[in-house]
């Protein structure tokens, strides 16, 4: 039946907001992205596309309705990389291509001509230093959610032989990004460094893009960052001669462990609805009454006693919003006075 | 030394429900108010004799688990907590319906034989000059129906203390002042709740000029409603194409008294002190007809003729005291 008895809230005492920050772990195994669901490099759950300009990785047989996407992985250089326009090239122009697209979206242009910017291994975006061919990770914002938390990401690479790729390992963290300092911020967000052990830049994380940009300086030193029936290739050789596809699969042999905290940022409106002592007593629910007497109640002087197992929140116009119940019935009688905090997120 | 219970304040999430969702993206979305309900409590379990004491007599009341918030129209409130602040009441009115026979030739009754749980509202659109549903419905035990017209018969409802006639208290004029009026118990108007997809408009006592007690010689009746549009109304009773309309109503003056002739048993539905009296009536909307086969049943027999029949509930409830009474319609036509 329709509510006609309601309590009026003083919008000025009785609402506040509140701002929260919710963080999940995300630990994003290796053996997840390279070989548990099948033989690398043709895992289930790894999916390529026919425009060959990026992979895509789930956690689950990809054609399954279960499997929930984790990430992408690209590859591309800058157009005055020393790696353009190299002999025996493959792809040139899709690999420019991705280098442009995630720099003019992440960085923006620069200068009276409006070049793109590059991507630098450092937070003063200057033009020094710039990281001309790169590895990119764009996560999931099912996973990143509103953002990744800065001084959270560790990304461990395998720097070992291609048939041992974990036999030396190299952990990239943006251990100087905080909430308060070690980042920039670009038309992309705020972005900081990601460290080797060594304290050299390997790479850069766009904490709201949820993407990584890694340097190819982590793999410059080995000779074989693939090896395939033809025979090895440098991290150089691959971005040359190498699909972006053939690209990502290397990098993913060599990836041993992602992690990162995502950030949820929750708003929630708080209601006091503040129910007094001397109200609510009564219930007009058909069984509080036998024969027209209150079946609480022995004599008149007897406490009357209510039970509340539901809030509704109403409009002005009596429409009703937002419902919000009990997890057990809340015994009301004129001994004591409630406020319920409702909460609404959003 | 124990630790203080400091739970303090309770926090609870709340669900949008659908128009809280819509009100959302029309950017209109304002809560201002809040009301309490108990829909899954059974007072009935409250056990005044429990041998443990006081402290179990609500034992099986607080272990009654509680539904999840539901998002939809009706997600909300049924019987709602009320705000009497008076905490010496012991009794709390309920709506009647009267139905009583030799009281006034315009009130509706139930049908006596068929469907004798149904109130019959009457649709004419297939009505001819030798055949029309009022005749069929009365040869055939459906008795006192509606008509929807402002001269045609009514549902009495009436207010009060049902407490049993020749218990207390008596349904006296002076319990009627000290247990309702004294306690803001009684109801200034009805609001009627109706299907609108069926029922075009609700007509209810006009409050003006109606009387209804038996205060006449020799404590006989005096009962006169005149029928009016009800005017609708804003409030919601949450059920999708309900639409309402609000009744006036006037004191129900059937009273106990104590010579040999008191006669508030013959005329007055409430065995206790009364409240208010109000009639209401329905009209059939216009145009109803594919509404039969959508939603009732066509061709069906009905003693020698057949007939097409919608059963919709009406929904009445007390605009200060909350009490509520649910009217069961059928809306018949000659098929």
């Amino acid at each position: 039946m329709a509510v006609t008895n309601y309590e009026i809230l003083d919008l000025t005492q009785d609402v506040t907001t509140t701002r929260t920050l919710l963080h999940e772990s995300i630990p994003l195994t290796g053996t997840i992205i390279s070989g548990t669901y099948g033989t690398f490099p043709s895992e289930d759950n790894i999916k390529n596309y026919t425009h060959g300009q990026f992979q895509s990785v789930y956690d689950y047989p990809y054609l399954s309705s279960s499997a929930n996407h984790i990430f992408d992985i690209s590859i591309g250089y800058d157009e005055a990389s020393p790696l353009s326009g190299s002999p025996g090239v493959t792809l040139e122009a899709k690999k420019i291509n991705m280098y442009n697209q995630f720099s003019q979206v992440l960085l923006g242009y620069t200068g009276s001509t409006n070049t793109v910017r590059k991507f630098e291994l450092d937070l003063t975006l200057d033009e020094v230093g710039a990281m001309q061919e790169s590895f990119f990770l764009n996560f999931s914002r099912l996973i990143t959610k509103d953002q990744i938390k800065k001084g959270s990401v560790s990304i461990t690479l395998g720097t070992g032989s291609w048939a041992t790729p974990f036999a030396g390992t190299k952990v990239l963290t943006d251990v100087s990004a905080s909430d308060t300092g070690g980042t920039t911020n670009t038309f992309g967000g705020d972005y900081g460094l990601l460290y080797s052990s060594d304290n050299v830049v390997r790479g850069l994380v766009f904490y709201q893009a949820g993407i990584a940009v890694l340097s190819t300086s982590s793999f410059d030193v080995m000779t074989d960052f693939l090896s395939e029936s033809a025979g090895t290739k440098s991290v150089a050789q691959v971005f040359v001669s190498s699909s972006i596809t053939g690209a990502c699969d290397a990098l993913r042999h060599r990836v041993q462990n992602i992690s990162f905290n995502n950030t949820t940022e929750i708003n929630s409106t708080i209601y006091f609805c503040r129910v007094p002592h001397n109200k609510y007593n009564h219930s007009s629910n058909p069984t509080y009454l036998s024969a027209s007497t209150i079946r609480v109640k022995n004599v008149a002087t007897d406490t009357p006693v209510a039970y509340i197992t539901t809030i509704g929140l109403y409009s002005s116009q009596n429409e009703l919003l937002a419902v919000a119940k009990l997890s057990e019935p809340l015994r009301k009688d004129p001994t004591n006075e409630i406020t319920l905090r409702v909460r609404l997120d959003y | 030394m124990a630790f203080l219970d400091n739970s303090g304040d309770i926090i609870l999430d709340a669900v949008l429900t659908e128009t809280g969702r819509r009100r959302m993206a029309q950017g209109d979305f304002r809560i201002t108010k809040f009301a309490l309900g108990d829909d899954e409590i059974d007072y009935s379990l409250y056990d005044k004799t429990h041998p443990s004491g006081s402290a179990y007599y609500d034992l099986t009341i607080l272990q009654t688990p509680i539904f999840e918030a539901f998002t939809q129209v009706n997600a909300g409130i049924n019987y709602g907590l009320l705000p009497n602040t008076a905490t010496d009441l012991l009794y709390l009115p309920t709506m009647k319906i009267n139905e009583l026979t030799g009281i006034d030739t315009n009130i509706a009754r139930k049908g006596s034989s068929t469907a004798s749980s149904l109130f019959y509202l009457t649709d004419t659109s297939k009505d001819t000059t030798s055949l029309n549903i009022g005749s069929v419905l009365a040869a055939s035990g459906s008795r006192d129906h509606l008509n929807g017209t402002s001269t045609g018969r009514y549902v009495l409802l009436e207010t009060g203390l049902d407490t049993g006639f020749g218990n207390v208290p008596a349904g006296s004029s002076t319990n009627r002042t000290s247990y309702l009026i004294n306690n803001n118990l009684i109801d200034r108007f009805f609001y009627v709740f109706y299907d609108s997809r069926f029922i075009g408009s609700v007509l209810g006592s006009s409050g003006v000029d109606n009387v209804f007690n038996n205060t006449a010689d020799n404590n006989g009746l005096n009962i006169s409603f005149t029928l009016d549009s009800a005017p609708a109304t804003s409030i919601s009773i949450g059920l999708e194409n309900y639409a309402a309309a609000r009744v006036n109503v006037i004191p129900n003056g059937v009273v106990y008294t104590s010579d040999s002739n008191n006669t508030e048993e013959t005329y007055s539905a409430i065995a206790g002190p009364r409240g208010v009296a109000g009639a209401v009536a329905f009209t059939v909307k216009a145009g109803l007809d594919p509404e039969y086969t959508l939603y009732g049943s066509v061709n069906q027999s009905f003693g020698s003729n057949t007939i097409d029949y919608i059963d919709t509930t009406v929904y009445v409830q007390g605009g200060t005291t909350g009490t509520q009474i649910q009217i069961p319609v059928r809306i018949a036509r000659i098929s």
